[in-house]
């Protein structure tokens, strides 16, 4: 399974004030709030988290077909980050997700998958290669398989990004 | 304050995160804040500050988690200005 999230910093300074008192403790645990002080950028570490979550909430509401607005129930912790890019997990209950996260032109574009060897194999794929079964849950069909492949996409602002889980080949002979 | 008056309330306090003018119009009791009023999920939060704001309640993470549509925030609502 693959959830992502997309967001345009343009647009989320026109629609959202991370400063507000009281918002950052409402998202974030203690030890997200922690990552998000010793930031040497707040902003920019607090839509990769919360782009972590949403990516994360994705594949969650995709298992459990629950909604819910649970934040502070998806944990995130990160793994290794440099400037444009961060790995890292979600856990949300007994279940762990795996994220990337890529940041360039004021965009942030997260990607979660639940089975850590399928990071390697995300593709972006064009948005128009997306079905949605009955209950609404987006997939592609890959040319040659029989199977189907799961597939996310999201947009905000300025970007959408559609992401899907392409497994090579291996039927060679 | 009726439910008619807190839905009334509620309005003034959804309209500015709101993106869909048509469903904004037809506001009622079902409308759910993401699917039908395309709030985006990163301003569910602003809307329970302002709510907490604006009734001078304290909202917990449980009552959040279902704070998806009008009925569910009318009735957080209506039950801790009844604990009052």
């Amino acid at each position: 399974m693959i959830g992502n999230d997309v967001i345009d910093l343009v647009q989320s300074r026109k629609e959202s004030n991370w400063r507000r008192p009281g918002l950052i403790p409402k998202l974030f645990d203690v030890n997200e709030q922690l990552l998000i002080s010793n930031s040497e950028d707040p902003e920019i570490a607090i839509w990769v988290l919360w782009s972590m979550k949403e990516a994360a909430y994705k594949i969650w509401h995709r298992y459990t077909r629950v909604r819910k607005y649970i934040p502070k129930k998806l944990v995130c912790s990160l793994v290794t980050q440099c400037n444009n890019s961060a790995a890292g997990e979600v856990t949300c209950g007994r279940r762990t997700f795996y994220t990337t996260t890529q940041l360039s032109q004021g965009i942030i574009h997260t990607v979660a998958v639940d089975n850590l060897g399928n990071l390697n194999h995300v593709a972006e794929i064009e948005r128009d290669r997306i079905f949605k079964d009955y209950y609404g849950i987006p997939y592609i069909i890959i040319e040659g398989q029989q199977d189907v492949s799961p597939a996310s996409v999201s947009n905000h602002g300025r970007i959408e990004k559609a992401v899907a889980i392409l497994k090579p080949n291996l039927h060679f002979f | 304050m009726n439910r008619e008056e807190l839905i009334g309330v509620l309005k003034l306090i959804i309209e500015p995160y709101t993106t869909n003018n048509e469903s904004f119009g037809n506001l009622n009791e079902e409308t759910d804040f993401i699917n039908d009023l395309q709030i985006n999920s990163a301003n569910l939060v602003d809307i329970v500050l302002d709510i907490e704001e604006k009734f001078d309640i304290v909202i917990d993470n449980a009552d959040m988690e279902r704070m998806l549509n009008v009925r569910a925030a009318v009735e957080i609502i209506e039950f801790k200005l009844s604990e009052q």
